[in-house]
């Protein structure tokens, strides 16, 4: 569990300070030192407008890792609710809001989220709006799952014969039970984020430029492939590094909770 | 079993409906005026008020959104995608020339990651925790965490541009699928090398193991009689899903390699803002996705005797 807490905070610290730890501006134009080598004044480089590839990561990890927090949020809001309104809502209720999700659940997610990006054109906000409704659906089935098992149970049976309104049996009774399964989905659903800010920004539907965002900088970094390949290895191992990182918190919150859960 | 398919047939319908209703809402309600944008894609000029009111009455966009959503569906239901707003020709022969470099492609890299991932999973869990064990499993959630198109540029940059084997952009010959395939190839095999090695310890550690061990049935029948079929379940079920996972993958990847495929079609009709080929490429793969998860769907049936019986 140490290891997790370590990669956590080093991956908010990498969010929160990482733009205040850049030596240079990520957006400042200097043409005369253009696809520079790494060297003391550039650690990793310039691209081919001369801007700091160093300063340009450490900024864009406010993008990747920041949105995907929002996103993924989103998302696990969305789900929950949707996934306990079927799970609490009686039979037909039940039906509508799974073959939503199912429908939803149909459609490889990346091609909507291009589809719903690239027609609302590019930015922040439809960035958001397309990852967010595209990444929903496992909140739901799993709140759902976990929710039909509750409800027989003793506690939940109780509750409801004292007359606790279903949204109070929600919010007390199902969602403390539910968290620890919902974070071990939130962390998986993160790192898919990240990988799908990059593909959006690599497709030129997500975070515009000049803004410096790890997508960007590949689709960027891949005309200049020959005269300077360095430049598309950095934001790739950027996004490897953070989506290994995130998966690995991933793995170890499963088996923490399947210990926990072994036992009884 | 009638009952159940039935139900798979229902699910399936209701699945494609609400793809199709979302998808027109969508493009629907897109920001810019959709008329002026046929407009200026056709005459490439400033155009006059009177001739954008032709375009949109032409174009069927005046007649509110149930009247032009029929508009769209009744056609596609006889195979009619309609014509492209921007060229104005029929949207299918596109479409048709597209999936047939898409195609080939997913199921090249299917066959790759295949060949892969059941191999290093069979070598993986011959002894379980050692040093190979370990590596598989490494390798694997490394390849879980590489995005395809960042996989594609390394291939491009070693095999095309530094050791010259191999061409990176088009496809124009046979060996440019090596490269996309190779690309989503390794992609799948990181998924499955996790799931078939998981699904081969589940089988194992069943009751009916040590039995049918100690009743003298060599190592090799278990292999192909018991732990092979049981492991095959899940394997089944993450199929679905690694379809997904290839028309995502297969998007990125023809975007990179320049290959003319349903990737390439689909960015290429949202740059131009070219709704019926935008609405045709999301339906046609709608009804792939469906229709091969119906299939699965009903191979699972077959295979496992438990599934469809208590609730479909």
């Amino acid at each position: 569990m140490r290891s997790v807490g370590f990669l956590v905070s080093a991956l908010v610290a990498l969010a929160v300070l990482g733009p205040m730890l850049a030596p240079h501006d990520p957006t400042a134009i200097n043409i005369a030192a253009r696809l520079s080598p790494p060297s003391g004044e550039w650690w990793l480089g310039t691209d081919a407008f001369g801007r700091d590839i160093l300063s340009r990561l450490l900024h864009g990890a406010r993008w990747s890792l920041g949105l995907a927090f929002v996103i993924s949020l989103i998302g696990l809001i969305i789900g929950t609710v949707a996934g306990l309104t079927a799970a609490l809502g009686g039979k037909a209720v039940d039906w509508a809001v799974m073959r939503v999700t199912d429908s939803f659940l149909a459609f490889p997610e990346l091609v909507a989220a291009v589809v719903i990006a690239g027609i609302l054109g590019g930015g922040i906000n439809s960035l958001i709006l397309a990852l967010s409704l595209t990444s929903w659906m496992r909140y739901a089935r799993v709140a759902r799952g976990v929710g039909l098992s509750l409800r027989t149970r003793g506690y939940v049976v109780q509750a409801k014969l004292a007359g606790l309104s279903p949204l109070a049996i929600a919010r007390w009774h199902y969602l403390p039970s539910l968290l620890p399964s919902l974070i071990v989905v939130w962390t998986g659903m993160f790192a898919r984020a990240i990988l799908g800010i990059s593909a959006l920004g690599f497709l030129g539907f997500g975070v515009q430029p000049p803004m410096a965002e790890w997508g960007t900088m590949l689709l960027d970094a891949r005309i200049h492939m020959r005269a300077a390949p360095l430049l598309m290895i950095w934001p790739g191992l950027a996004v490897v590094a953070c989506v290994l990182a995130i998966n690995l918190v991933g793995d170890v919150l499963r088996d923490a909770l399947a210990e926990k859960d072994s036992p009884q | 079993m009638t009952r159940s398919l039935l139900g798979l047939f229902l699910r399936a319908f209701v699945v494609l409906t609400g793809t199709a209703l979302a998808t027109f809402t969508l493009l629907w309600n897109a920001p810019g005026d959709p008329a002026l944008a046929i407009a200026m894609a056709r005459f490439d000029a400033v155009v006059p008020a009177d001739v954008i009111d032709l375009v949109r009455a032409e174009a069927g966009l005046d007649a509110g959104f149930w009247a032009a959503f029929r508009g769209w569906v009744v056609p596609l239901i006889s195979g009619n995608f309609g014509n492209s707003s921007v060229t104005g020709r029929p949207v299918w022969p596109d479409l048709a020339s597209a999936t047939s470099y898409t195609v080939p492609l997913a199921l090249a890299g299917l066959a790759i990651g295949l060949a892969i991932s059941i191999p290093l999973a069979v070598l993986a869990t011959r002894h379980p925790g050692s040093w190979l064990d370990r590596f598989a499993v490494g390798i694997a959630s490394l390849g879980a965490a590489i995005p395809a198109y960042w996989l594609g540029l390394l291939l491009i940059l070693l095999f095309a541009v530094k050791l010259a084997w191999l061409p990176a952009m088009g496809a124009t010959t046979p060996s440019h699928v090596i490269l996309p395939a190779l690309t989503l190839g390794l992609g799948v095999a990181a998924a499955l090398t996790r799931i078939i090695r998981s699904g081969i310890l589940e089988a194992r550690g069943q009751p009916f193991m040590p039995a049918l061990k100690r009743r003298g049935i060599s190592e090799h029948a278990l292999a192909r009689e018991h732990v092979g079929p049981h492991a095959a379940i899940p394997v089944i079920t993450v199929f679905g899903l690694e379809l997904a996972f290839l028309l995502e993958g297969a998007v990125m990847v023809e975007v990179i390699f320049g290959r003319p495929g349903l990737g390439s079609f689909l960015v290429g009709a949202i740059e131009a803002r070219d709704f019926p080929k935008v609405q045709g490429v999301v339906i046609l793969a709608a009804l792939l996705f469906v229709g091969i998860n119906l299939v699965i769907d009903v191979i699972y049936r077959l295979i496992d005797p438990r599934m469809g019986t208590q609730n479909a």
